[in-house]
């Protein structure tokens, strides 16, 4: 099995705050890879420079063999990309939305609507096809933005975060999505979320940043027997453990003890 | 290429199933044709005058295209420097706020194929825009066809299609730098107001230039559009008004590329 990604000592500086720092790891095809971090430690940014958006201050990053800086048009070709908020044009249609992105990805002229057709069907927008997305919810923005990810299936998808904002039957539905995705075998993803749950059913991998360093990155099964002795205790143990290793912050988020409510009050 | 047609349609798409594009058309037909009623309205009068007083005003030099189809080419050039920036606005503004510029940037698209794409479909928009005004020599050769004798009466049309021509150089000139500052921010609003300042500094450069003089007048006179354009709606084609405003086009679109192309490296 070749490397899909394979990031080398990867920064990114804003001045004099780095938002990640020496990055190093590799995806291999076909993996599923959780990756976890509290909010602001550089798991978007991360992503961004994969997909050639975000230049680094240093190291490198390669998807498929090409380097993102070197071969960008390369390293896009392979990728379907679904950031934080979907970009999608409030103003356009879901077809005509759906046929630019596809026109974009360079899918032939004589594939485009049964490209359209498939993705839609996937992502279950079909009876919204038509409409302007702007009207659109936010749940089916999101499954919008994720049938854009998808078409012309590309080998990698970079999902940053796919189920903010849904309601708990759509989150099964992307989950699912998802899962029968990485089912097929051609697909590479990468899977950004703070949803633990979602982690421990799609992804074989997991990725612990924090403060834009590498915590862990194992199977679940190799995290779990370094870090709670191999009990079947959930993600979210494991997670706190490395985020937080001195227990300070879980202190800090424990419940107050009834009596200085009480005295607020 | 086939991705900057994609992009030019989009933008198309998105021109017309919103309001926008129908507003400035508004604003465009109002304007011109109230320069078009008071220029024959002028050229009525003065007919009037050649008949009553041919030894004042000779008939054979009236003719609608001088006095009517010139005059509101050249006045509508201003309005082209107001309808513009309200269309390219957008351009690139709208992707950053929307956030859509993510899904260009990570789509294997050339960044200048992004520019030119953009470009192309603001260009489509002005076209139909400036387009629209081309009713009024029609409808008036519809009229006036035949009358006179020697060029007088009818519409000339080398010199309308020359003064049109000089009207979209200048608004595809008035589009690049629209795009370029449009470009540089991820405010509509911002991007309309410094497009529409820097338009009618060029357009009124030659008002300045009256009040300067030596070598600041001329580089005024220069630099102002209107004294490009005035040499087209004239009918005279130099080789210096089509170079300065192929200049303008050229260099807002590099900058454009440039201004796109920076993200990957910030």
């Amino acid at each position: 099995m070749a490397a899909m990604i394979e990031v080398k000592g990867l920064t990114k500086r804003y001045r004099d705050r780095a938002a990640i720092d020496g990055l190093s790891f590799e995806v291999q095809e076909g993996e599923i890879l959780g990756f976890l971090g509290p909010n602001g430690a550089g798991k978007t940014t991360t992503m961004r420079i994969l997909t050639g958006f975000l230049p680094a201050t240093s190291g490198t990053a390669k998807v498929g063999g090409f380097d993102v800086f070197e071969n960008p048009i390369e390293v896009k070709r392979r990728i379907g990309y679904l950031p934080e908020l979907p970009p999608v044009y409030q103003d356009m249609t879901v077809r005509a939305y759906l046929k630019f992105v596809a026109e974009l990805k360079g899918i032939a002229r004589g594939q485009l609507k049964s490209e359209v057709e498939r993705v839609a069907t996937l992502t279950r927008v079909v009876d919204v096809l038509d409409r302007v997305i702007a009207n659109l919810s936010k749940g089916y923005k999101q499954r919008v933005g994720l049938a854009q990810a998808i078409l012309g299936s590309p080998p990698l998808l970079i999902l940053d975060e796919p189920t903010v904002g849904l309601d708990p039957i759509q989150i099964i539905e992307v989950r699912e999505l998802i899962k029968s995705l990485a089912a097929t075998g051609k697909h590479t993803i990468i899977l950004s979320t703070h949803i633990l749950q979602e982690v421990t059913e799609t992804c074989r991998k997991v990725l612990v940043i924090n403060q834009g360093k590498l915590v862990d990155f194992d199977t679940l099964d190799g995290l779990r027997a370094r870090h709670v002795d191999g009990k079947q205790e959930s993600l979210e143990q494991i997670y706190l453990k490395l985020i937080d290793p001195t227990g300070e912050l879980r202190k800090k988020i424990a419940p107050p003890e009834p009596a200085k409510i009480a005295a607020v009050n | 290429m086939r991705n900057a047609l994609a992009i030019a349609k989009k933008e198309l798409n998105v021109y017309f199933t919103t309001p926008l594009a129908y507003a400035m058309f508004a604003v465009m037909t109002v304007f011109a044709s109230y320069f078009f009623i008071a220029a024959v309205k002028q050229f009525l009068e003065a007919s009037m005058m050649a008949m009553q007083m041919p030894q004042y005003v000779p008939a054979d030099r009236l003719n609608l295209t001088d006095f009517v189809v010139a005059p509101v080419v050249f006045n509508t050039g201003i309005i082209v420097a107001m309808v513009a920036p309200f269309l390219s606005m957008r351009l690139l503004a709208e992707e950053k706020r929307q956030r859509t510029f993510e899904l260009l940037m990570t789509a294997p698209v050339r960044p200048l194929e992004i520019v030119m794409g953009k470009y192309l479909g603001g260009l489509a928009i002005m076209a139909v825009t400036i387009g629209l005004t081309m009713l009024h020599p029609i409808v008036l050769s519809a009229f006036a066809s035949g009358s006179g004798t020697g060029g007088s009466g009818g519409i000339e049309w080398q010199t309308t299609f020359a003064a049109f021509g000089g009207l979209f150089l200048w608004s595809a000139a008035a589009m690049a730098i629209g795009m370029f500052i449009s470009s540089l921010t991820d405010s509509q609003a911002v991007a309309a107001i410094i497009s529409l300042m820097l338009l009618l500094l060029l357009w009124l450069a030659s008002w300045m230039a009256g009040g300067a003089d030596g070598a600041m007048r001329e580089v005024l006179t220069f630099l102002s559009a209107s004294q490009h354009l005035v040499n087209f709606v004239k009918g005279v084609f130099d080789l210096k008004d089509l170079t300065y405003f192929l200049s303008w086009i050229v260099l807002a679109v590099f900058l454009t590329h440039r201004s796109v192309e920076a993200q990957r490296w910030a």
